[in-house]
């Protein structure tokens, strides 16, 4: 994002990432010790299974190793990058899962339910602040389904049964949701 | 930067590609349309970019998961995967290379570039085109003269997408039955061979149309046999710039006796 200028932490990030590239192991240690506790939480929230975390943390830091290389600071914060591969490798092991076990309705969240307020505790950055804002401004259920896709990698369609309501109209709370944050967010920051 | 209030309905204008660039950011999709996304992601700079654009708007949002420390075990194998030189190419030869090692790490590959999967659906897409044929018998590959090697490459899935015949005479390799060389704007089919459990090396940029012979440096020739893996990459022009693999690999195959 626009207003994201690379902060001391992201600069030296990025730093290490461009010497991991040239094969500096020492290097790419350090990123490692940086970054693992924040995209293994990333990933643990995903995948639930402890074991099956660890197998895609490992999995997303050897991609991060072999695509080093790649890593654009112009595109993207080093952290969002690695965050990224991480959920992505997350939400591809859930999706392999056979015949994934439906949450029964009692256990499952109910998006009404579930506010703005659980995350904000934990929000530092200015970024996440504005971010949080603009989530707390959606109509709670539009919220809570944008926070289940994100945090758990739920699909629309698991969504839209626990909600039931028709897939289209899952969709559309969702994407209404987004684009009311992005405006949310280009219009406070004009 | 515009501040107009949101339409009644808050879609109007939203085009087909934005809201697929938002549902594969928030990650929303079932997998057959996130392969579907993941596949427009390899060829299309422009949806690219969108996808981009709503991951970097999202992220923030990692803020509120809490982290989790990983135990010391992960970094230990991220290591000897990684940072570890690779041994020296021992003698091999009574030996056929098993899948192990290097090669036996299958979630590696799936980790270069954005998957295996995807990877499966671009030579599927190179396989359709026009004038590929629909050579069922592609995993059978006649080279002229001298001892052969053959393998049939496959994608992630096990599907066999392509054929490679390797005259070891000649030094020539030929596919089959793909039709154009499609590896999207400005990227390249990259050729490796990974014998053992060493790190894949580059055979070079080839050109993966139907029928077409590629000659290989006989310097690069050395070792490559009976039982090492052919594997084929999408790289930038020019070849991958790392020395090893860094886009997606459409296709993998042993080397066998023809």
């Amino acid at each position: 994002m626009s207003a994201a200028p690379a902060s001391a932490g992201a600069a030296e990030l990025s730093r290490l990432l461009a010497r991991a590239a040239e094969g500096d192991a020492a290097a790419f240690q350090i990123f490692y010790d940086r970054t693992s506790a924040k995209l293994f939480g990333v990933i643990l929230r995903i995948v639930m299974e402890r074991q099956e975390a660890e197998d895609v943390l490992q999995e997303v830091y050897v991609t991060v190793w072999r695509k080093a290389a790649t890593f654009d600071p112009a595109r993207a914060s080093p952290i969002t990058w690695a965050a990224t591969i991480a959920r992505n490798r997350a939400i591809d092991r859930l999706r392999a899962r056979p015949a994934r076990p439906m949450v029964p309705v009692e256990a499952a969240h109910d998006l009404a339910d579930d506010g703005p307020a659980p995350d904000a505790g934990l929000v530092a950055s200015h970024d996440a602040r504005r971010l949080a804002e603009a989530l707390s401004l959606l109509e709670p259920r539009h919220a809570a389904a944008i926070r289940a896709c994100y945090f758990e990698g739920v699909t629309y369609d698991e969504l839209a049964a626990r909600e039931n309501v028709p897939v289209g109209t899952l969709k559309s709370w969702v994407r209404r949701g987004l684009l009311r944050m992005r405006g949310q967010l280009e219009a406070s920051e004009a | 930067m515009s501040a107009a209030p949101t339409p009644e309905n808050g879609l109007a204008g939203l085009t087909e590609d934005e809201a697929l660039a938002m549902d594969y950011a928030l990650g929303g999709l079932g997998r057959a349309e996130r392969k579907a996304a993941e596949l427009r992601l390899v060829g299309d700079p422009a949806f690219r970019a969108r996808v981009e654009q709503w991951q970097t708007l999202l992220s923030p949002l990692d803020e509120a998961t809490p982290p989790v420390a990983p135990p010391a075990s992960v970094w230990a194998a991220i290591a000897a995967e990684t940072t570890v030189p690779a041994p020296k190419p021992a003698a091999m030869a009574a030996k056929p290379a098993p899948s192990a090692g290097w090669w036996h790490n299958l979630s590696l590959w799936r980790g270069l570039g954005i998957g295996a999967p995807v990877a499966a659906a671009l030579a599927v897409v190179m396989l359709a085109q026009p004038g590929a044929g629909n050579d069922p018998g592609g995993d059978a590959v006649a080279v002229a003269g001298g001892p052969q090697l053959r393998a049939t490459l496959a994608g992630a899935d096990g599907k066999p997408l392509l054929a490679a015949a390797f005259d070891p005479a000649s030094g020539q390799v030929r596919f089959a039955p793909v039709a154009q060389n499609d590896a999207g704007a400005g990227k390249v089919p990259e050729l490796w061979v990974i014998e053992g459990s060493n790190p894949p090396r580059s055979l070079g940029i080839i050109d993966i149309s139907a029928g077409t012979a590629h000659s290989i440096p006989r310097d690069r020739l050395a070792g490559v046999k009976q039982g090492a893996i052919l594997a084929i990459s999408i790289e930038p022009i020019g070849g991958s710039p790392t020395g090893t693999p860094t886009g997606p690999v459409i296709a993998t195959g042993a080397l066998t006796a023809a």
